[in-house]
């Protein structure tokens, strides 16, 4: 199963220990980088979708 | 297969590699390959998986090393076995070995096994080995056939060392007569075959070695001597040198034969900690086998004062067993029906059936054995002086032998007699071998000694790393601590919700989540699980939804205030429910080992992933910590010095892997699993004695040096005749006092 990355928008693999759950749902990353972007805030990337890697 | 463009130099490998499931890895991997110099181009295929690089000049040893740092893997194709050499040759023939075609890097050890890793695309095993024998070398695949070999090698020498010793002595009594010529015959060929065979291969692939001096020196002496007996129509005469010249066949033999001994000494000390026969129960009756043989659900019989030949568990009987040889913990224990038992420990009392649960070849002792094998073969950063060193170190001699012969000849005029002797003199005198052997024996031996401490070194190199170790980071849980968690305190803001929160931690082995399982009562129907590193768990239990972790983790996805207190947090069904206070105990040796390391200089951080606060004199720590920020936290501590990190090896593994040590502690039946350089066991203080080890290396490397460099700094002028004709070294004490000081730097590091 594939699922978005909702910080830079590429499709990444359900497997991936690189994850987290916000609300009650869960959300897959591609990287480290892009998962500790979605903590530190989360509701702006839900709302307004992936923005690209974070630098 | 590498193709070659327009420019001969440039060429094009393929690698394939591991870890990318983006597009953004790909990118990556791409910056990583061309960010090493050499490299004119890289294109990688995500999909593939595979890179194709165009190379002018740059290394694929770099561009693998800038591959994994970026985080992904290569795959490789490895290949181990042993070759005969002089221990002076092994950084020429890595050297040799890294310019062949499609090897990534290759290790060398003294003792001669050799460990290559290449790329599959370009070679293959076959092929290496093919050019290894195209340049001379014998190769040896098992270990087994090594140890035989080994021996054999020993036996060899110390017949040609009898023959030489017999006809030396007779050829020194007979030396002024014609019959001394054919007396030294069988030292000069036979007893110094060896010689000859290294020189002449030292020559074929362009390079010289110790061999090369001994060889030229002897056959100097002797051809010298048979033309002056010529020139003397065979009448007696006291300038023949067939004494001289077989004194220093002798000489060397008997050092090379004593050198020879320590090393398979050293070699075979690890591999003598298998056990190699077994005492097998079929069908009541009992017989011998070999330990390789045995498989899982053999009985095997041991009795007082035998080592257990594979792992397993009790069966029947019950008995002491000593396993400091595993766990470096010298007090027996006792083991009773049920309990597991490893191979190579030692029964000291009773009698035991044992069931074989695992293969011999997989044995914990075996995974050491392997492990400290390859470990052996290590190149410290010290070494690289060294190897230049050693590598101008043959020509120089031979530079200054030649220049020795002319200044006597020439502008002493001395006569030709005294010039060659002053010149061969030279030659024998020279000692590159002491040179070669002082890292690799001083490095061997202590991660021999580790090894029957239960410290497994996985890579030699990490011995001078720890020595410049500046910060130790701890984990805490299960490292520092027993790391069995008790259950102290419970808030439960909805009844019935710690229930719940128990039974969802039932799917999760991390050690917070096994002390909150010990809570459930009942038993539940568990529709959904799914764990998030670092932060918690989310189960569907019985239609509820529950989520349970860190505070940050369950707030996110709850509503309502959880309590001020705990250490982990549950809500349930999008509900703020809980809380539970756990509490660990220190390991009991654990203030002690601290202050041990630190009054050693080092600076201690301990950095744990939970809540809960731990007092500790002078220990900086942090909590709270994903095991990202652990990393983040050890990146930091690098760029102050080096930093080693220790862990269970299983959640620390990305700490540990970013520095520059990694520390395993071992649960004690699987090495290669977990991450970490070193494997220590179940004991804190082994960490001192690890540090304490690894410091004893390096001054007892710097002492060998000093050692090899003096002795050659202050022997060779004495043999090229600086102080002659008061103190001068004959050619035959030169190469006593040469043979020695290598016999000496591999006894002081075996000390």
């Amino acid at each position: 199963m594939m699922a978005e990355d909702p910080v830079c928008g590429m499709s990444v693999n359900e497997q991936t220990t690189l994850k987290t759950m916000y609300k009650g749902k869960v959300y897959y990353f591609c990287s480290a980088a892009c998962k500790s972007a979605f903590q530190k805030d989360p509701e702006t990337y839900i709302r307004e979708g992936p923005k690209g890697m974070p630098h | 297969m590498a193709i070659e463009l327009s420019l001969r130099l440039k060429k094009e490998e393929q690698l394939q590699v591991i870890g990318m499931h983006c597009a953004t890895c790909a990118t990556t991997v791409r910056k990583a390959i061309t960010s090493i110099s050499g490299v004119e181009d890289a294109e990688v295929n995500l999909a593939s998986g595979q890179a194709r690089v165009v190379l002018t000049s740059g290394k694929l040893k770099d561009i693998v090393k800038s591959i994994r740092k970026a985080g992904y893997d290569v795959a490789t194709g490895t290949v181990t076995f042993f070759i005969d050499l002089r221990p002076e040759e092994a950084d020429n023939i890595r050297t040799r070995l890294e310019e062949m075609e499609g090897v990534i890097s290759a290790s060398v050890s003294v003792t001669g096994f050799v460990r290559i890793d290449y790329n599959p695309f370009d070679t293959s095993s076959t092929t290496l080995e093919e050019e290894l024998k195209r340049m001379g070398y014998r190769i040896t695949r098992n270990e087994e056939v090594k140890q035989f070999h080994n021996n054999k090698e020993l036996r060899i020498l110390l017949v040609k060392l009898g023959l030489a010793t017999v006809f030396t002595i007779f050829t020194f009594i007979f030396r002024d007569l014609p019959i001394a010529a054919l007396l030294s015959l069988p030292v000069i060929t036979y007893s110094a075959s060896g010689f000859h065979k290294g020189a002449i291969r030292a020559l074929r692939n362009h390079s010289a070695n110790m061999d090369t001096l001994v060889s030229s020196s002897s056959l100097i002496l002797w051809f010298f001597s048979v033309y002056y007996l010529l020139l003397n129509h065979l009448s007696p005469s006291p300038s023949y040198f067939f004494d001289a010249s077989s004194m220093l066949v002798t000489f060397i033999l008997l050092g090379r034969s004593l050198e020879s001994y320590l090393k398979s000494r050293t070699s075979n000390e690890i591999s003598a900690m298998l056990v190699p026969r077994a005492l097998k129960l079929s069908d009541g009756a009992e017989i011998v086998v070999n330990s390789a043989d045995l498989k899982v659900g053999d009985i095997v019989l041991v009795r007082t004062g035998e080592r257990i030949p594979a792992d397993g568990v009790v069966e029947e009987g019950e008995g002491e067993v000593d396993e400091s040889l595993l766990t470096g913990e010298s007090k027996p224990v006792k083991k009773n029906v049920g309990q597991p038992v490893l191979a190579g420990s030692l029964l000291v009392g009773g009698r035991l059936k044992v069931y074989v649960t695992r293969p011999s070849d997989r044995a914990y002792i075996a995974q050491v054995v392997r492990t400290v094998r390859e470990a052996q073969a290590a190149r410290l950063p010290i070494q690289e002086f060294v190897d230049k060193v050693a590598s101008i170190f043959v020509p120089v001699v031979m530079t200054a032998s030649l220049l020795t012969f002319l200044t006597w000849y020439f502008i002493l005029h001395s006569g030709f007699l005294l010039s060659l002797l002053t010149a061969v003199s030279v030659l024998a005198a020279a000692c590159p071998c002491a040179l070669g052997l002082a890292t690799p024996m001083a490095v061997l031996s202590t991660i021999n000694r580790a090894a029957r401490k239960g410290i497994v070194l996985r890579r030699g190199e990490v011995l001078q790393e720890l020595s410049q170790v500046k910060t130790i980071v701890f984990d805490k849980t299960g490292t520092l601590t027993q790391g069995l968690l008790s259950v102290v305190n419970v808030k439960e803001l909805i009844p019935g919700s710690l229930e719940l929160a128990a039974a969802a931690e039932e799917g999760s082995i991390h050690p917070v989540a096994r002390a909150l399982s010990t809570l459930r009562k009942s038993s539940h129907k568990i529709s959904d699980f799914q764990e998030f590193p670092g932060e918690g768990v989310y189960a569907k239990i019985d239609g509820h939804e529950v989520v349970v972790g860190k505070r940050a983790f369950v707030q996110a996805n709850s509503e309502g205030e959880l309590p001020s207190e705990g250490s982990v947090f549950f809500a349930v069904d999008g509900k703020a429910a809980g809380s539970v206070t756990l509490e660990d105990k220190l390991r009991p040796d654990a203030p002690e080992t601290l202050d041990f390391l630190r009054q050693m200089g080092l600076r201690i951080v301990v950095a744990t992933g939970d809540n809960t606060p731990i007092h500790l004199d002078g220990v900086q720590v942090v909590t709270g910590l994903t095991p990202e920020e652990k990393v983040e936290i050890v990146k930091k501590l690098r760029s102050e010095g080096k930093v080693a990190f220790v862990g269970d090896g299983v959640n620390d593994a990305p700490a540990m892997a970013e520095a520059n040590v990694g520390i395993a502690i071992s649960s004690g039946t699987e090495i290669a699993k977990g991450a970490g350089d070193v494997v220590i066991p179940d004991r804190l203080s082994s960490l001192v004695e690890l540090f304490h080890m690894s410091r004893m290396a390096l001054g007892k490397i710097r002492q060998n040096l000093a050692w090899a460099f003096g002795y050659n700094i202050v022997l060779l002028p004495l043999a090229a005749g600086l102080l002659y004709p008061n103190l001068w070294l004959p050619p035959q004490y030169s190469a006593l006092a040469m043979s020695m000081s290598s016999v000496i730097v591999s006894i002081w590091s075996i000390l």
